[in-house]
């Protein structure tokens, strides 16, 4: 398993465009949620600004900011962590020196499972150090309150970064897969949710899809969030997954998507 | 021990049938030509060989299998145009082929410098010429110091100085006793290098054996003397000859046995037939190539 991992660190440490975006994510995590200092007229719900940044909600808002950066970086390197691999015709190269296809699709495996923990790390560093600034009165009891989210945020990453590796492995050409795995978050799986799965089947199961349930794994239910309820009025259930449901969800999914991954890896002509 | 054996290989694109039951056999120490012109199979068979193109039926063994699936560990190939990837520079691409190899040493100081490219160690991939790439792919093939090579039409694309350079390196490699497995579509450069060849044709076996046992063994001579006619009719007394042909005041023919070029120039002169000129050279591979492929 080093093994594997070390190849993806000596392929990946000078890419510049997968530098470019961990360092986006190192920057914007906690600045974006810093500029939370910077609103002045906040809705009555948060009666002391501090909310953003001390514990226990910490790790929600956090986690939220999260969740969007991290669509973006995570996905972004794992679908060209593939790509390149395509384009340059280094996958087929590296088959020829003589490394296995199952060794090739384990060490895409085992980088994303590392970026994943890495991001998580970040994530929980980042929020420990706005906590223990910003709490008043401090106890553990209060500190591991919501830190359910931080399985959670580590799943979420490795979701978007599966669904990344699986559009680059189907696509191979990083700007069309690039473009599909934007696409497909923002309108394709809505259309299908809400055009067509909401009018065979309503309910409930609309909210089973891989990009819904990778974020809704880290959601922003917070009070500010009143379509969320509204949402349920109208319709009689949720608009959100539950943790558990979502966490059964995208597993399910990364499993998928990661058999799919591994059968078209073994399988192709190069 | 035999390095490579395929047994009716075939895989098809579609209707195309790229390599049709193809078996042949490379032993140790064999420099084996695979010749054919283009889209013949020669590059589809080796993408079988090296894992990157599945076959429809048939099989093939490396070493007799006695290397399992890690066989292509012991195999140094260049397929086509060299793959690298173009943001590291030529060290550390050749540290990621290394690494996959397992080879603790590699000695890629070494290897820069046998292909030319100690210089340009530092530079990113991206920014080398086509001949510098091919031949950072030659000293990638021979990290681990393989028992096999593979080469893939090693001289294509490449200027005058580039094809001489990577044939100069090819036989030196030669020399050191490696096995080379060699597909080009240059018989010349077959020639040239290999002690074996097979020639395939739409993916079809045509011949394969020791380069002289494919090539076969007449003599091409040309002359020229005063008086061809009364020439042509004594040496059909004394020779074996296969073809006869007149170009103006050449005549060119064809023995079936090899022979001293002195012998016809003593022919002819104790017959009181002085040349004027004699040129005696082997039917080359190119000739042998052409008919046997306008026959498959």
């Amino acid at each position: 398993m080093l093994h594997l991992l070390k190849l993806e660190w000596l392929k990946i440490q000078k890419h510049s465009t997968t530098q470019i975006l961990l360092i986006l994510y190192v920057i914007a995590l906690p600045t974006l949620l810093l500029a939370g200092k910077s609103f002045n007229d906040l809705p009555q719900e948060f009666i002391n600004r501090n909310t953003f940044y001390m514990f226990p909600t910490v790790w929600q808002y956090l986690g939220y900011i999260g969740n969007w950066i991290s669509f973006f970086v995570f996905g972004f390197i794992a679908v060209m962590l593939v790509t390149t691999e395509y384009q340059n015709r280094t996958m087929r190269q590296n088959i020829i020196t003589g490394l296995q296809r199952r060794e090739y699709f384990l060490s895409k495996v085992y980088f994303i499972l590392a970026a994943s923990l890495v991001g998580t790390l970040y994530y929980v560093i980042c929020g420990l150090l706005f906590g223990l600034a910003h709490t008043e009165t401090l106890s553990a009891a209060k500190m591991m309150q919501n830190t359910d989210l931080i399985p959670r945020y580590f799943l979420m990453l490795l979701s978007y970064m599966t669904f990344g590796l699986f559009i680059g492995t189907v696509i191979r050409k990083t700007g069309v897969s690039l473009f599909l795995y934007l696409a497909w978050a923002f309108f394709l799986e809505r259309i299908v949710r809400y055009s067509f799965h909401q009018n065979i089947f309503p309910g409930k199961s609309i909210h089973f899809y891989p990009v819904n349930a990778a974020s809704d794994l880290v959601p922003f239910n917070s009070p500010l969030n009143r379509m969320a309820e509204e949402y349920l009025e109208q319709n009689n259930f949720s608009l959100f997954l539950s943790p558990t449901e979502a966490v059964i969800t995208s597993a399910l999914y990364i499993a998928v998507f990661l058999f799919i991954c591994y059968r078209l890896i073994q399988q192709r002509d190069l | 021990m035999s390095i490579l054996q395929l047994h009716q290989l075939s895989k098809s694109y579609g209707r195309i049938k790229a390599v049709q039951d193809l078996s042949l056999t490379v032993n140790r120490g064999n420099i084996y030509g695979i010749l054919g012109p283009n889209g013949s199979g020669k590059t589809t068979t080796l993408g079988i060989v090296l894992g990157i193109l599945k076959n429809d039926s048939g099989n093939y063994e490396w070493f007799d299998g006695q290397y399992g699936n890690k066989a292509l560990l012991k195999i140094g190939a260049l397929l086509e145009t060299p793959n690298f990837y173009p943001y590291l520079d030529a060290q550390r691409n050749l540290d990621i082929v290394a690494h996959i190899k397992k080879v603790k040493q590699p000695r890629i100081d070494e290897l820069l410098k046998l292909v030319n490219l100690a210089h340009r160690r530092k530079s990113v991939f991206r920014s080398f010429s086509f001949g510098m790439k091919q031949r950072l792919a030659i000293a990638a093939a021979m990290i681990g110091d393989p028992e096999v090579l593979i080469f893939d039409e090693p001289t294509n694309g490449l200027d005058p100085q580039g094809i001489a350079e990577v044939r100069e390196t090819i036989l030196r490699i030669a020399q050191m006793g490696k096995t080379i497995i060699m597909a080009s579509h240059i018989l010349d450069e077959v020639e040239k290098v290999c002690t074996h060849a097979a020639i395939i044709k739409n993916g079809k076996l045509l011949a394969s054996g020791t380069v002289g046992a494919i090539i076969n063994q007449d003599m091409m001579v040309d002359l020229r003397s005063s008086n061809n006619h009364q020439l042509l009719r004594i040496l059909k007394q004394h020779l074996n000859i296969r073809q006869i042909e007149e170009k103006q005041d050449l005549l060119s023919i064809q023995i079936a046995d090899e022979i001293d070029p002195a012998k016809i120039n003593q022919i002819a002169f104790e017959n009181g037939i002085v040349l004027g000129h004699l040129n005696a050279r082997k039917k080359s591979l190119e000739a042998e190539f052409l008919e046997l492929t306008a026959k498959g």
